[in-house]
């Protein structure tokens, strides 16, 4: 699984520079040397931090630089369609710039910064010290070998297919976000769409309260139904999709609504035709590597949202309370609680039923908290890497927070934690349940 | 862009101006389409109604007591061969049923042998609104019976001379009931030979309150859900055996898939046969548009642009052929099922996409052969007229 | 002396045992109007086709403006002869279901791109502004053959080339189209090769070669 996951960003990474080497034609030297100086250097970054902070790589790095690069993507699309039809745009004159040994030093090394610690985290863990060291050199030689290779490979490309800057800019980051989708840290597509479904969760919210209606008396239960909508799972993966998605359609658009070149002043008609037809066919074949960035975003929305990462995720075990109305876990037995995964249990009460799990965070504690969040669906959870995921809104969650309550946090239960095990009231979990579960499902269904 | 639209005229232009030809590939697209499209959609809905037929053939379930033999014979169930009546309690089932959880519709049935005029009958006490829903295809004639009528089996009555309206006294166990006919019912099966009573009054005269000798149940489920539920229920019902019927829903899906076997077999013929009429149309109007060819040739335009707009008018003719075939054959398929099945056909969007692809890929299929003659044509003997 | 447009030598191009085209040198110069005669089956199409492009030599050398078309591949023939010549065939062969201006844009469509207005200006050149929307079956010979002359032009070709253009012409068209063609040519300044066994209209030229079974066996030269 990770040799394919690894291959697959290797293949990513050979592709942007490529497009780089494209992009800036005149310094395929520096364009490779820069890449592959820069993979290694992300790859030993993220080595070094391995290193000095064992267990807690400071990945939101890594993630800011991709959101930070995704946001000027943003940018540098809006300026390009306004270029695309206005023709100047102040604050876009980098002629100065573009197709110089700056960008083509300053590209390569920082793309490569990136894509090296991206994939860097994507090797697994050694226990060895000495085999992670020969591991990482293997990969940021890799890299390195690629960058040259795609020289090669570069020279053997059609020359029609030709890369605008902005082009240049959506590939290299929808490649670089495609090769982050396959980690479940460093993903932004997901929290993008649960940004937005917050977003607009919020929202109404606030609208709804500043505009003072109160509930129930003047809004029909079909209007609340339409509201309820908006609070969706869907609407924030739809939204996440139009953010997602514009900036390299954009930069596609911007191509394609380029003016022609004016060729009226030419007074032989075939030589005009001539013109006209050869500008069409490169402005076609400019359009390449726009669609190359929409794949690589839309493979990269894909594995975010059916993440091939294998979740622990234990059938729940049934239990049963003493007639006094205590449920005892023990802690060693069948089970090890204290073997920090996830131990899912199920109690039966009547005709209720409750998910719950109890689960050893990092600093040693136990906790024991519903299969459901005070927000979501009650989906219930599975553990990943350092953290577990809500199934509904694929929110991570540190393992560190849970059994803090608030937001997608699982909903605590009280427990006493004594020699034998875990004690816990059987009455005030069912309650804890049906109050949870009544709650969202409430929201859901727009009731409110 | 200006170029692409400038093709599609130039294309629609070419088959326009041969109208004969283009209307007969037309018709031969459209017609290998709709055929498929109409198949499809037939035996689609087909499979949809034999579902809905097994279901409305009732009990695809049976209890029955431990001691009871069943025989799933020849012409549906056969209970001749209890040896020794043993009875299942109606507590006891709806306990189970309702324990187990199973979405099924039930009917309760009690067999046994009421005396009357020296002779036994065999008689059935059964719910009869639970028989109407259940077993629709019994055909009554007279009314449905209320409380002290009955119903007779079409072959009991002409055998012993009953009629509408007569009353019987029947003698049993622990009570006499006094029963008037309000019904003969024919139903081809076994019903034929029994005469029916409300369940609740023949236990009474049985001396046999709560139980019964068998219940039949339909469980609305196809497949390997309809094993599990028997097994589910079994373990419930430790005293009685569960089993499944299968007959009619095997007959029917044996029926459906040889129907559905021609029909494959049917659409292969008719694909073949339309593909070759395409090749051989295609074929004549390439050699006769030879000189065409090399003069585009000689005007400058590459093997592959000359090739390109070839088989963009197969191309055009397999879309529209598609379209049509998808009409005409969703038209065919609302008359095969109306006519022949008595049910309306679905409509089921998705099969347009089909009937485009046989469309297109019969008409790029059968262009294949002229299109190599098109790469291939040298144009300076096609011009000279050779 | 201006450049040299053609330039054949030891060029041949037999079809089995047949030797349509005996080993021929042959010069032509930018801006020349060279007429071929001779009788049928003499290779003077033969000819015509190895310098359009439309056939290859079996043997020998052919430059036809600065490109060595033994050299060109399938597609790079196409792509000569869309850039590079005109042809006027002696059967017209306009596309019959395309009008006048659908016939001159479908040469375009080869070239480039399709461009009506030219297109149309381009029949007017050759006198047909008034039959833009027929189809080639509603002319008369003279009218195809001149939508044949706007086809041929429509590209700016270097090379003009005319198998026996006026062929299946009357006296009167005959001479209708040599003027048109004459006073394009001295707009456009390209050279012609044109086939023909027509003394007459061979004497348009400024120079002719007369083959005989593949052979040049004369050369005459018109006085300007």
């Amino acid at each position: 699984m990770v040799a394919v996951t690894l291959s697959l960003q290797l293949i990513a990474w050979t592709v942007i520079v490529l497009v780089i080497m494209r992009g800036i034609p005149g310094h395929r030297r520096a364009v490779t040397i820069g890449a592959g100086i820069g993979f290694a250097l992300g790859v030993a970054g993220v080595l070094v931090m391995y290193r000095l902070l064992p267990g807690r790589v400071p990945l939101g790095m890594i993630k800011t630089a991709l959101g930070v690069s995704f946001f000027f993507l943003w940018t540098i699309a809006v300026a390009a369609i306004y270029r695309s039809n206005v023709r100047d745009f102040p604050l876009l004159r980098w002629g100065w710039f573009v197709d110089t040994p700056l960008s083509a030093w300053t590209g390569a090394i920082m793309a490569g910064i990136v894509a090296g610690s991206i994939i860097a985290c994507r090797l697994p863990g050694f226990d060895i010290a000495a085999i992670q060291l020969l591991a990482f050199a293997a990969l940021a030689l890799a890299g390195a070998l690629l960058a040259s290779a795609a020289r090669a490979v570069e020279r053997l490309l059609p020359s029609l297919i030709t890369v605008t800057p902005s082009a240049l800019l959506a590939a290299v980051v929808a490649l670089l976000l495609f090769c982050s989708s396959s980690l479940l840290r460093l993903d932004l597509f997901s929290p993008l769409s649960m940004k937005v479904m917050k977003g607009i969760h919020d929202f109404v919210h606030q609208f709804m309260e500043s505009i003072l209606i109160p509930d129930h008396i003047f809004i029909r239960p079909a209007i609340w139904g339409y509201i309820g909508i908006l609070f969706g799972k869907e609407v924030g993966f739809w939204g996440g999709m139009v953010i997602w998605f514009t900036p390299a359609i954009l930069v596609a658009l911007a191509i394609y609504c380029e003016p022609l070149p004016s060729v009226a002043h030419i007074r032989q008609g075939a030589q005009r035709r001539r013109l006209l037809a050869d500008a069409i066919r490169t402005q076609r074949y400019r359009l390449v590597i726009p669609a190359v960035a929409v794949v690589a975003l839309a493979a990269a929305a894909y594995q975010s949202s059916f993440p091939s990462v294998e979740y622990w995720d234990p059938k729940p075990l049934a239990v049963t309370a003493t007639p006094a109305g205590e449920i005892l876990i023990p802690k060693k037995g069948e089970v090890d609680l204290e073997d920090g995964k996830l131990h899912k249990y199920l109690y039966k009460r009547g005709d209720k039923e409750v998910r719950f799990f109890v689960l050893m965070t990092p600093d040693g504690k136990l906790t024991v908290d519903l299969d459901a969040c005070a927000i979501c669906k009650p989906d219930g959870y599975g553990q990943a890497e350092g953290t577990i995921i809500c199934y509904y809104c694929k929110t991570l969650i540190p393992l560190d927070t849970v059994g803090k309550p608030g937001g997608c946090n699982p909903v605590p239960v009280p427990f006493t934690e004594r020699a034998d095990g875990v004690h816990i009231d059987g009455m005030s979990l069912v309650n804890n349940w049906t109050r949870t579960v009544q709650a969202t499902t409430r929201v859901k269904e727009g009731n409110k | 862009m200006h170029r692409r639209r400038w093709l599609l005229k130039l294309l629609f232009r070419a088959l326009a101006h041969r109208t004969g030809r283009t209307a007969l590939l037309l018709a031969v697209l459209a017609m290998a389409s709709s055929l498929a499209t109409a198949l499809g959609i037939v035996s689609f809905s087909m499979g949809k109604r034999v579902a809905e037929e097994v279901r409305k053939y009732g009990a695809n379930l049976v209890i029955i007591p431990e001691s009871a033999r069943l025989d799933v014979g020849s012409g549906g169930l056969n209970f001749g061969a209890i040896s020794e009546p043993a009875y299942l309690q109606q507590r006891q089932v709806e306990d189970a049923m309702a324990r187990s959880g199973l979405k099924a519709e039930r009917s309760f049935h009690l067999r046994g042998a009421l005396h009357w005029k020296n002779a036994d009958i065999m008689v059935e006490g059964v719910d009869f609104a639970d028989v109407r829903r259940l077993f629709p295809w019994w055909q009554l004639k007279g009314n449905w019976p209320a409380a002290g009528e009955t119903v007779v089996g079409n072959d009991l009555a002409t055998r012993l001379g009953l009629k509408l309206g007569d009353t019987m006294e029947l003698a049993g166990k622990a009570q006499i009931v006094r029963l008037r006919i309000s019904g003969i019912v024919s139903s081809g099966g076994e019903e034929d030979g029994l005469l029916f009573l409300a369940l609740p009054e023949l236990q009474q005269a049985l001396g046999l309150d709560g139980q019964l000798t068998l219940v039949r149940l339909m469980v609305t489920a196809g497949g390997d859900s309809l094993k599990k539920s028997a097994t589910a229920l079994q373990l419930l019902l430790p005293s009685a055996k569960v089993n499944e019927v299968r007959q009619t829903a095997r007959t029917s899906e044996g029926l459906l898939a040889k129907v559905k076997l021609l029909m494959i077999m049917v659409t292969a013929v008719v694909l073949i046969s339309a593909g070759s009429s395409v090749a051989g149309t295609m074929s004549t109007t390439v050699l006769e548009r030879s000189k065409e060819i090399g003069l585009m040739k000689a005007m400058g335009g590459t093997r592959w642009e000359v090739m390109l707009i070839f088989c963009g008018e197969a191309a055009l003719l397999g879309i529209l052929g598609g379209l049509a075939g998808y009409l005409f054959g969703s038209a065919i398929a609302q008359f095969i099922t109306r006519t022949v099945f008595s049910a309306s056909a679905e409509f089921v969007p998705w099969f347009a996409g089909i009937s485009l692809g046989v469309s297109l890929f019969l008409a790029l299929l059968g262009s294949v052969g002229p299109m190599i003659s098109v790469f291939r044509l040298d144009p300076v003997r096609s011009l000279r007229g050779e | 002396m201006a450049e040299t447009i053609i330039e054949t030598s030891g060029l041949t191009r037999s079809y089995g045992d047949i030797c349509a085209l005996k080993p021929l040198d042959l010069v032509v110069s930018e801006g020349e109007w060279l007429s071929v005669m001779g009788h049928s089956g003499s290779g003077k199409s033969t000819l015509l086709n190895l310098v359009g492009g439309l056939d290859r030599p079996s043997n020998g050398s052919l430059r036809v403006g600065g490109e060595d078309l033994l050299a060109l591949s399938e597609d790079g023939l196409a792509r000569f002869r869309r850039e590079f010549v005109g042809i006027i065939f002696q059967q017209h062969h306009l596309v019959p279901y395309l009008t006048a201006v659908e016939n001159v844009m479908l040469a375009q469509y080869f070239h480039s791109v399709p461009d009506e207005a030219e297109a149309r200006s381009a029949l007017e050149r050759v006198g047909l502004g008034h039959r833009l929307k027929n189809r080639p079956g509603e002319l008369s010979g003279g009218e195809q053959q001149r939508v044949c002359i706007a086809r041929a032009i429509i590209n700016s070709p270097k090379l003009l080339l005319g198998d026996e253009p006026t062929g299946n012409l009357d006296h009167s068209s005959t001479v209708m189209v040599m003027e048109l063609l004459k006073e394009l040519r001295a707009e456009e300044r390209f050279t012609v090769v044109m086939v023909t066994h027509n003394q007459e209209v061979a004497a348009w030229g400024d120079r002719t070669i007369y083959l005989d079974d593949g052979v040049l066996v004369r050369e005459e030269r018109m006085r300007s």
